[in-house]
């Protein structure tokens, strides 16, 4: 009941953030929903199909890049439907190349992608088009982007939510637990695979369409590996198998940011790898797993009953 | 094609691919003995290049002879990494869950590593000037410091082979490489290997640092498209096939070549990630793969 009555609280402050915040706090708190939507929907697909994706920083290029392409052409939400659209089609195609491939070949193959794709661009934008960079004249009020991206946020915590608790959530645990094992117990393990990659990649390509106004000028740089990091460092440092756990994660990465990234750069930067090495060797289940020692660890071992069958 | 240009992309693609071959060898080596897939392998070259790079402007050490530095000094830090990250997730995991969690290992390796070099060094270009004297050959002009550092690397890359195929210890590891668990019946200490294998990959990549440091500018974010270079090179000549990691270096030395003369410069890294993305698909075990 406590823990209802805090949700709704905190419901209704993320809804009225923008009437009582400062536009400071209310930046922050837009950068910080972003990443709990990248890091919630990575982890709905990673942290039970145990397949490490590095797609991250390509799909939200491609949504943010959308975005200044078509600028002020299309009225607001329709870049973020089509940033969405993107990323998940990236993805259908990425998967049906790449999810065959077990282990670190499917890491490797993700990682390449956003390079792949911003080169990609520089050379299409340079030769065909003459142009290096995009600017965004006319964004969306800055209240229109902090409502969608909390509409994202939320609809993606609701997607890993009932995706938990539904078949398809199960069947995704059983590929990852043990993939072979899946397939003989009539798992259609392609459709799963590829059809919840595309779901997480529609998300992030969302995301990135919806942040893409924030900054007034775009370049191919925008398909960043670190993205691609970062999200897995949050999703990790908070336990991938669990829904809250990204989410603390996301918060607790992003003050942290916010706080030492612009101050101490290279400082922040190598702490944050320092703690991904402390996450993986001490922390297996993330921070979550500290609180609820019986949470099964998303990298380590099988999840202990939420094997499909 | 005239036969100027012929020799300009063989030779230069030579030279290229030498370079190649032993970033590659290392990272092959850590994966084909532990299966843990080091990306923070370029780092390790990165530092190389800055630590030949101090050495020589502040006190005029030969580059070449910084080797004798950076090998033994790059061979400590693996061993000292290796027993303090790597054989503890090593130890009992099932593969897959330990490649996943070895590989997030050396993720926040290289953003320690890149950071570290930038509150040292700073993002500056940094650069000296060794052996930058034009050579002809063939009717081509190259310059000597890059025909140095190829020949460099390939015997290198050679000499870790023929000490593969012929001394004990690279029959051990072979033998780790075919069958871990007869080879440890037959009195291999598995973490020992291990550890001495972690060190010499990443000495390779940090010798290879230190003949690039001859060749380019330095910045603290060389390191990663050589890991990406590298890891091309070992899906190419597949996974933990050392002789294959070789040839790949010289194959994909000669295509990226072949493609900056015909095409363009920036098609280098989409031609790299192409070979990547049809080896995964067509061929996964590589090109030489059983």
């Amino acid at each position: 009941m406590a823990a209802k009555l805090a949700l709704a609280l905190l419901v209704m402050a993320l809804v009225a953030a923008p009437e009582i915040l400062s536009p400071y706090y209310r930046s922050l708190a837009l950068a910080i929903l972003a990443d709990v939507a990248l890091a919630v929907s990575w982890a709905f697909f990673s942290g039970p199909s145990r397949y490490l994706s590095l797609a991250t920083g390509a799909f939200f290029g491609a949504g943010a890049y959308l975005t200044a392409i078509v600028e002020a052409r299309v009225p607001w939400p329709l870049p973020v439907l089509g940033g969405a659209l993107m990323g998940g089609a990236m993805a259908l195609l990425v998967g049906a190349l790449a999810l065959r491939l077990r282990g670190p070949y499917f890491a490797v193959f993700t990682f390449g992608l956003a390079e792949l794709a911003k080169h990609s661009l520089i050379w299409y934008e340079t030769g065909v088009t003459g142009t290096v960079g995009r600017l965004i004249l006319a964004p969306p009020e800055p209240w229109t982007l902090y409502y969608t991206i909390l509409c994202l946020a939320g609809l993606a915590v609701l997607t890993a939510l009932a995706l938990r608790r539904s078949r398809w959530g199960y069947a995704l645990a059983g590929i990852g637990s043990d993939e072979e094992r899946a397939e003989t117990l009539g798992i259609d393990t392609t459709r799963v695979k590829i059809g919840t990659f595309a779901l997480s990649a529609a998300f992030m390509g969302a995301v990135g369409a919806a942040m893409a106004p924030r900054w007034t000028y775009l370049d191919p740089q925008v398909f960043n590996p670190f993205v691609s990091f970062q999200t897995v460092i949050m999703a990790l440092l908070g336990g991938a198998t669990t829904v809250a756990g990204p989410i603390v994660g996301a918060v607790f990465l992003g003050l942290a940011s916010e706080i030492l990234l612009l101050k101490f750069r290279y400082l922040y930067l190598l702490g944050l790898g320092l703690t991904l090495i402390v996450v993986v060797l001490a922390l297996p289940s993330g921070l979550a797993g500290l609180l609820r020692r019986s949470s099964p660890s998303p990298l380590s071992s099988p999840p202990a009953g939420e094997r499909a069958g | 094609m005239s036969p100027t240009l012929v020799v300009d992309i063989v030779v230069g693609g030579l030279i290229t691919g030498g370079i190649y071959a032993l970033v590659a060898l290392g990272l092959n080596l850590q994966y084909g003995l532990m299966r843990v897939l080091n990306v923070a392998h370029g780092e390790f070259l990165m530092m190389g290049a800055y630590l030949t790079y101090s050495l020589h402007t502040a006190w005029g050490v030969n580059p070449l002879l910084t080797l004798l530095i950076t090998g033994p000094a790059s061979f400590g830090a693996g061993l000292v990494l290796h027993r303090l990250l790597y054989a503890r997730v090593l130890a009992g995991e099932a593969a897959e869950a330990l490649e996943s969690r070895s590989l997030l290992l050396s993720f926040g390796l290289l953003f320690v590593l890149q950071n570290a070099a930038l509150l040292l060094w700073s993002a500056d270009l940094k650069g000296y000037s060794y052996l930058a004297v034009p050579l002809h050959f063939l009717g081509s002009v190259f310059p000597a410091n890059r025909l140095v550092a190829a020949a460099v690397a390939l015997a290198v890359s050679l000499a870790f082979y023929v000490f593969l195929q012929q001394s004990f210890l690279g029959k051990a590891i072979r033998a780790l490489m075919q069958d871990p668990e007869g080879a440890q019946l037959a009195g291999i200490n598995l973490s020992r290997v291990h550890g001495l294998c972690f060190g010499i990959g990443i000495a390779m990549s940090a010798v290879t640092g230190s003949l690039i440091s001859m060749l380019f500018e330095l910045t603290p974010f060389i390191g990663l498209p050589y890991t990406v270079t590298a890891l091309v090179v070992v899906i190419l000549g597949g996974l933990g096939n050392v002789a294959g990691s070789l040839l790949g270096g010289l194959i994909l030395g000669l295509v990226e070549t072949a493609s900056v003369y015909l095409a363009a410069s920036d098609i280098r890294l989409i031609a790299s990630y192409a070979v990547l993305s049809l080896i995964l698909i067509l061929k996964p075990s590589g090109l030489f793969g059983r």
